[in-house]
């Protein structure tokens, strides 16, 4: 026994001895990240990591944070109005669109120079201009880059697909995208498309000199040359650090222009920044941490990321009310907090190119699979799934028209988001199926405990219909680049997802469902009703108006009859970030704009709360 | 007293003394040994009563609803989702037991048979040969190793268990070439020689059951590691894929402790820490008893 003694004596030693040894080296690890001494830093957390800083891969939103501020886009969402409006960024004004709406000509700004890098001759970066743009956006249509922004202008544009097709050669022309003069573009549609200047303030639009991408190839990706407020010092799957790009325009801020509310935002100080020209800081770090606690922790330290989201764990520790959202005095004395709905949803569709679930061949069969479809919808239980996973604090709706759009209609029936077991149950009954001949569900996740215990509940809910245990699986992927990749290539028949809204529009969810949008194109559940499509196109070229809305609540019933996913959830985003941090941050919408707004103030002129 | 008694006597004299019932009276006489040897039958019955499916069964359901308290009903109370702590945890013993004796018996059967052939052949390419394997395979980081075959694997739920087997039979490999050196130069080997057995007959007949104590003994310490091991990888995320373990319980309270729930964490560290202390106390004891300088 004295012997046992010893040796887990000696045992814990050698524990200490290790923590000891690794809490050096972690120390250690900060000192070697940490930014030079003398410049303003500011250390942003976001909870996934991009895969590549290509606009043509910018999908989602942990790329464009990153890419709109290495790139210059067009247009950009107004900083702080709600709701959202855009603004003029690279361009010099909004386009002059014809009286037909088929053609938009479009200025950009004089003098507007990329940065420094060895792909231009003498390594000196040259001014941008309006080629660059036709280059740009030829890219998102080149099989060579396999872009994922395509299905923004495609059949939009007029020539674009043409191009395409004819071999994505960049020395001939695209019939309607064009530079008329050095800063001068000429857009021309195939049809009236409403949205297209929503489009030019995506990522996916930002603007690569040709230089660059022929130099650096797929490489691109990992070496963006813009002419954003920032450029790259270094990037990898943990980080990715920015200093002050020298050469951008001096636009001093416009706090009216911007959308400043006095009532709303000023507790954040935002005051601060009027008349200067941003960027304000020296050094851009943006910290991609997957668990929210290591974020959380880092966040709380005090010297490390200075902005993060309540993870959901600490919800009960942080606020004080949920409704309104407010925070306990320990926290509102330390940290600025904003909270609302998200502009996105997160929700579940069925692949309907797999016929064991979607369509079939067998007409017969198609009819059982919808049934076994609303099932599914019926056993899934959001009430449950809120309360998990977001205290109760998140919106779940039917349909996938989120609460934040005009166009979202609060009296649709629920019975799509209505728990109703004993009903699924009867459904599968009555069709034909059994636990014999109940398809395997395979559900794909990241790696990761939250994402495993998403899976775990979700199969819990199917076993209660019948489901056996060994029929719904999970196949887990190292990041989420790859099970992006993964529902691009319509490798799995579940597609459990989130959809941040790139502009304020019910049309950027409708298109979800857009037939022609299948694979890899946005439409992930390769969803194909021809009425749907019908509408789709017919309302895409309309202004907003109740015919519009009449006709996308219809798009949104037929989604919704046809049972092609389990929908929706909008969460409730709660922000904090230290208070001599001044701004108003934003992942919705304006996403990654705002970061070039960001000022950090020594602490000791830090504003008491307001 | 005729000759049939007294060789019957004899033989009943030579079976109290034989080497194997001084091990037992030895064993018996370590209150520790016993009592860890007591709770690993428990932690058995435990997890043997998963594979029957007495218990254990509804790991998976959802039973109650987020973070309840311990009660009657969820005597561990429950996690996230409703799931009933108590079951899971139950469910991860009969996890620990297969990881465990999987990996103990294939990695022993391994080592045992390599180390006496290295031992055997000791000199030889093939000693030299397996040297180098061993050195080759000691030389890679354990838990690099366990990510690189799990990679390799593509995601199979058996990563775990190939990359252990791998790195665990070369501690008894290299015990059992050490005892089988000793070995092969005595006098009943040489015997064996005249007579004309094989030399593989040699090895599996005479000279491997001599090294039995050895074997238990690393059996149980490989028992203990595979437990330890897997509750890491699997918090680490790569090792148990479908199904639950401490490891993984431990992983999920890595959120909940931050929101001041501790019952997942308690209920995954007190069983592992049990187990773990249980199947120390008798490799101890068995490693005493078994001790030849002891026993003699």
């Amino acid at each position: 026994m004295r012997f046992l003694v010893q040796k887990y004596i000696a045992g814990l030693l050698l524990v200490a001895v290790i923590a000891f040894a690794a809490g050096c080296e972690s120390d250690q690890s900060v000192h070697q990240v940490s930014a030079p001494p003398g410049l303003k830093t500011y250390r942003h957390a976001m909870d996934q990591a991009p895969t590549s800083l290509d606009p043509t891969q910018a999908a989602n939103v942990y790329a464009n944070h990153v890419v709109v501020n290495a790139y210059d886009t067009l247009y950009a969402y107004k900083y702080l109005a709600r709701p959202y409006q855009l603004k003029p960024n690279l361009a010099a004004d909004f386009p002059t669109v014809s009286a037909d709406g088929l053609t938009y000509t479009i200025r950009i700004k004089p003098g507007v120079r990329f940065v420094d890098d060895p792909c231009f001759p003498d390594g000196r970066g040259r001014e941008l201009l309006a080629e660059d743009f036709v280059y740009s956006i030829k890219r998102q249509f080149d099989p060579k880059n396999q872009p994922q922004g395509a299905w923004l202008w495609q059949g939009r544009i007029a020539g674009l697909d043409e191009w395409k097709a004819a071999g994505s050669d960049y020395d001939q022309p695209a019939s309607g995208l064009r530079a008329i003069d050095r800063y001068t573009l000429e857009i021309r549609l195939t049809r009236p498309y409403p949205q297209l200047v929503d489009t030019f303030a995506q990522g996916y639009s930002a603007i690569v000199p040709r230089e660059a991408a022929e130099k650096y190839g797929k490489a691109l990706g990992v070496h963006p040359v813009g002419s954003g407020p920032f450029r790259l010092v270094s990037y990898d799957s943990s980080r990715v650090v920015m200093e002050r790009n020298p050469y951008y325009r001096q636009e001093p801020v416009d706090l009216q222009a911007e959308g400043y509310d006095p009532v709303e935002q000023a507790y954040t100080g935002i005051e601060a920044i009027e008349g200067r020209s941003p960027p304000f800081l020296d050094r851009l770090e943006i910290d991609f941490i997957t668990e929210s606690s290591a974020a959380w922790t880092s966040f709380n330290k005090g010297n490390e990321v200075q902005f993060t989201t309540v993870p959901i764990e600490q919800i009960d520790r942080v606020l004080a009310d949920k409704n309104p959202i407010r925070l306990r005095p320990e926290y509102a004395a330390r940290f600025h907090m904003y909270s609302g709905l998200e502009a996105g949803f997160v929700f579940t569709a069925f692949n309907m190119d797999f016929p064991e679930l979607g369509y079939s061949p067998d007409p017969e069969r198609n009819r059982r699979n919808k049934a076994l479809r609303c099932a599914i919808i019926k056993a899934y239980d959001w009430e449950a799934r809120n309360q998990s996973w977001y205290f109760g604090l998140a919106t779940y709706f039917p349909g996938i028209i989120v609460p934040v759009s005009p166009e979202y209609d609060p009296d649709l029936s629920r019975d799509s988001v209505t728990l109703d077991v004993a009903g699924a149950r009867r459904l599968l009954r009555d069709n034909g199926w059994t636990p014999e001949n109940l398809p395997t569900l395979v559900y794909g996740t990241t790696a990761g405990v939250t994402e495993r215990l998403f899976f775990e509940q979700f199969r819990a809910w199917m076993r209660a219909i019948g489901f056996p245990h060994d029929k719904v699986v999970r196949k887990t992927y190292a990041t989420f680049g790859d099970i992006s990749r993964a529902w691009k290539r319509g490798e799995l028949p579940l597609v459990a997802k989130g959809w941040g809204l790139d502009y304020p529009d019910a049309e950027n969810t409708l298109q979800l469902f857009y037939g022609p949008n299948g694979s890899p194109g946005s439409n992930d559940a390769n969803y194909r009703n021809p009425e749907y499509d019908r509408l789709y196109e017919r309302s895409s070229v309309m202004l907003a108006s109740p015919e519009r809305t009449a006709i996308y609540r219809r798009m949104n019933q037929m989604v919704t009859d046809d049972c092609v996913a389990m929908t929706g959830l909008s969460r409730t985003r709660i922000y904090l970030w230290h208070k001599n941090v001044v701004a108003v941050p934003d992942r919705e919408i304006v996403g990654g704009f705002f970061l070039k707004y960001v000022d950090v103030l020594p602490v000791a002129q830090t504003r008491p709360e307001g | 007293m005729n000759e049939f008694s007294s060789v019957a006597g004899a033989r009943a004299v030579n079976r109290r003394n034989s080497i194997w019932r001084k091990v037992l009276r030895k064993f018996l006489a370590d209150r520790t040994g016993v009592a860890g040897l007591a709770a690993v039958l428990v932690y058995f019955v435990a997890a043997l009563g998963v594979w029957c499916g007495w218990w254990g069964t509804d790991w998976a359901d959802l039973g109650g609803s987020k973070w309840e308290a311990v009660s009657a009903a969820h005597w561990f109370g429950t996690n996230i989702i409703g799931q009933d702590i108590f079951s899971r945890a139950i469910y991860a013993t009969s996890t620990a037991f297969e990881v465990g004796v999987v990996v103990a018996v294939l990695a022993t059967i391994i080592g045992g048979v390599l180390g006496a052939f290295a031992g055997f052949f000791a000199g030889s390419w093939i000693d030299e040969l397996l040297l180098w394997a061993m050195n080759v395979l000691d030389a890679i980081p354990f838990y690099l190793f366990v990510a690189a075959v799990a990679y390799s694997l593509a995601g199979s739920p058996y990563a775990m268990h190939v990359a252990m087997i791998t790195s665990f039979w070369i501690g008894t490999g290299r015990l059992v070439r050490g005892e089988v050196i000793k070995l092969r130069n005595m006098e009943y080997i040489e015997a064996a020689y005249a007579i004309g057995l094989s030399r593989f007959m040699i090895i599996f007949r005479h000279i491997l059951p001599n090294t039995s104590h050895i074997l238990l003994v690393q059996a149980s310490i490989a028992f203990v590691s595979a437990i330890k091991a897997e509750v890491i990888l699997s918090f680490l995320g790569i090792g148990i894929r479908d199904g639950m373990s401490w490891g993984l319980m431990i992983e999920e309270s890595t959120k909940e402790v931050l929101a001041g729930f501790y019952n997942n964490f308690i209920a995954a560290s007190l069983l592992m820490f049990g187990l773990v202390m249980a199947f120390n106390a008798l490799s101890d004891a068995l490693q005493d008893a078994m001790d030849p300088r002891k026993v003699a």
